[in-house]
């Protein structure tokens, strides 16, 4: 096990650049997940930890050592990949012990490492299969087991729980969490799905436009998104913006409304800003005061309802665990406690 | 049950002209094969025959020297696949892995030069092979053959590459295989299919030219199959049909049989290359 340290990496292909400068310190032992929109980068950046991507400037260091020309096959690192990457024309056992086979190492004990983690895997019962006549999920796991019996330096996955339906989605999920506490490896994971990010990452680093826009604990993302494009990223139903003129105490939107909100230390009056408010943060208050929303839609998920409403010309949505009787037309006033407020110059998106 | 079948017949009713106008000349050379001498000539023609001559057959063998010429055939063929092969694979790797400057320039390069018919080329060549002092050497004919197939050989190699999923060695140098090593235990083995169909293509196309081993070939015991038999007809005073179409019916058989039965390897093959 090893930390991961990467400086000041960019990546070009040609003359488009993918990757404008990343700095990111993993730490020995950590479960860190590299999040972001379609095409942002993510899987560039992983494949040049891997080593299967060329490095155009910047270092990466695995442990203390700068690997930026050592090849993948001696970087000691393990990657599932989207695909899983199974070799069809041999069967689970012989994906599972191909590495160790080249290592050259003793039959008995590449038995014991396959069969150690297959029993790990559930995958006890399948070792004489190929890999064509195993579901996705169990594909899955035999690429995790290949990752899995050589006790590499640090573990990659690119995506590897998307092609596997919603609910398996989720059981994996808490079986690779598992894992990485029982097995404690260096874990860097890329996934597009937030939720994902968030139940399963010690650190979450959102990416976007071959930028990193914020580095954090999932909590910290939740409750201090650096700028607009985290706040909006992180969480689900995204959280809610009101556009508006700052003023002492409240923002004033176009429709003359009020939005109460320590704006001490926070910007100056004038200022153009984005308020931001989660929908699960929302309540009804009872006194007929606050934010007055119209109801356009509600749709209750069992769990909660959620309502789409609007405020001043723009979409806003609550989330209610409580059961209310919304109708369609029926103005209802919110209201929030003052810490989970957030705001933003509407300018350069940051937190303010 | 009844419909399918009627459906069936109707579909071979359809096929049959075709059918004929293929099996036609098999059929008669068949025919001639083994019927007697005395009734080559009959006329009008009839498909029948008063007895199966199987001794043609072992005559022929030995008045044309067929097995001699059969080995010649088998040599050149063998000899030209595997060279063929052999340099194909890396060229077609290299077509379906790297990026290099003028890469389409050499794909356009390869499907020009299958516009050219040997026969253009058949002086020069064999000029070139005087002198090399290839002249009546099978090796002129195994390396002419290769080169001649290797435009095909890589195209198809390349495209069947390109649908190997770049993954799999990517994975295969994660679990710590050399470039080499990947390439060995799992590229090529997937690969089988198509390096089975560009062998059977650059078999077929060997075993059957003419023209190039005419050429280059002076004295008989050099000579391969289609030019042996060829000999048997021309230039001669008295031509043994029977003998001639015996030897075409050794010929062409035998490989057409091993070949029908190769096809299912290549079915089987090309379900390999699912990988999700
Ligand atoms: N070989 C390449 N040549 C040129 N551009 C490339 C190449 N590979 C990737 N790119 C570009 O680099 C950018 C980042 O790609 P990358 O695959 O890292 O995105 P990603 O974040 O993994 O997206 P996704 O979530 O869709 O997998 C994309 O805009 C892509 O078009
Ligand atoms: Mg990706």
């Amino acid at each position: 096990m090893s930390s991961v340290t990467i400086r000041g990496v960019k990546k070009k292909y040609g003359a488009m650049a993918v990757l404008h400068g990343i700095d990111l310190e993993i730490r020995d032992r950590e479960f860190v997940v590299l999040v972001g929109p379609s095409g942002c980068g993510k899987s560039t950046l992983l494949r040049m930890i891997a080593g299967l991507e060329s490095i155009s400037s910047g270092d990466i260091l695995i442990g203390d050592r700068v690997v930026n020309d050592v090849p993948a096959k001696a970087r000691d690192i393990a990657m599932v990949f989207q695909n899983y990457a199974l070799y069809p024309h041999m069967s689970v056992y012989e994906n599972m012990s191909f590495s160790l086979r080249l290592k050259r190492m003793a039959k008995e004990m590449i038995d014991r490492k396959v069969r150690e983690a297959a029993e790990i895997l559930n995958l006890s019962t399948y070792l004489e299969r190929s890999p064509r006549q195993l579901s996705g999920g169990q594909r899955q796991r035999v690429a995790m087991g290949r990752a899995l019996v050589r006790d590499a330096q640090v573990f990659l996955f690119d995506e590897p729980l998307s092609n596997l339906d919603a609910k398996l989605r989720v059981v994996m999920r808490t079986e690779i969490k598992a894992l990485h506490q029982r097995l404690q490896t260096t874990s860097v994971y890329v996934t597009h799905d937030q939720i994902e990010a968030m139940t399963m990452a010690d650190r979450i680093v959102v990416m976007n436009a071959g930028k990193i826009e914020q580095i954090g604990t999932p909590l910290e993302l939740y409750d201090t998104p650096a700028n607009l494009f985290v706040a909006d990223f992180i969480g689900s139903p995204s959280m809610n913006f009101l556009r508006g003129t700052l003023e002492p105490g409240a923002v004033v939107l176009a429709d003359g409304s009020r939005v109460p909100v320590e704006t001490t230390g926070r910007g100056a009056a004038g200022q153009k800003v984005v308020f931001g408010i989660r929908p699960e943060h929302l309540s009804l208050s009872s006194d007929g005061t606050g934010l007055a929303a119209e109801v356009e839609v509600v749709e209750p998920t069992g769990a909660n309802i959620q309502v789409y409403a609007r405020v001043a010309g723009m979409p806003l949505c609550a989330v209610f665990t409580e059961r209310h009787d919304f109708r369609p037309g029926q103005t209802i006033h919110l209201a929030w406690p003052g810490r989970n407020a957030h705001l933003f110059d509407a300018a350069s998106g940051q937190r303010l | 049950m009844t419909t399918k079948l009627t459906r069936s017949l109707i579909y071979w009713a359809l096929l049959s002209p075709l059918m004929v106008v293929i099996l036609f000349p098999f059929g008669v050379m068949f025919v001639t094969a083994v019927r007697p001498r005395e009734e080559l000539f009959v006329y009008p023609p009839t498909w029948g025959f008063s007895e199966f001559r199987w001794e043609n057959f072992s005559e022929m063998w030995v008045k044309t020297n067929f097995g001699g010429a059969l080995l010649n055939s088998l040599y050149v063929s063998v000899a030209a696949t595997v060279v063929a092969l052999v340099l194909s694979i890396p060229a077609a790797y290299a077509m379906s892995r790297y990026r290099f400057a003028g890469k389409g320039a050499y794909r356009t390069f390869l499907l020009m030069t299958q516009m050219m018919s040997p026969i253009v080329l058949v002086l020069g060549l064999f000029r070139l092979m005087m002198s090399l002092g290839l002249v009546n050497d099978l090796n002129s004919l195994v390396l002419t053959y290769a080169a001649f197939n290797m435009a095909f050989t890589i195209w198809m190699l390349q495209s069947y590459f390109n649908s190997i999923p770049r993954d799999l060695e990517e994975a295969a140098w994660m679990d710590g295989a050399s470039h080499l090593t990947s390439l060995v235990r799992i590229f090529l083995p997937l690969a089988v299919p198509a390096m089975v169909v560009t062998a059977i293509f650059t078999f077929i196309n060997s075993w059957n030219e003419f023209v190039l081993a005419l050429t280059m070939m002076r004295s008989s015991e050099d000579f391969t199959l289609p030019v042996q038999i060829y000999a048997q007809v021309a230039g001669r005073y008295q031509v043994e049909w029977h003998h001639v179409m015996a030897a075409t019916v050794l010929a062409t058989v035998p490989v057409a049989i091993m070949f029908s039965w190769l096809q299912r390897y290549l079915i089987r093959g090309m379900a390999l290359g699912a990988v999700k």
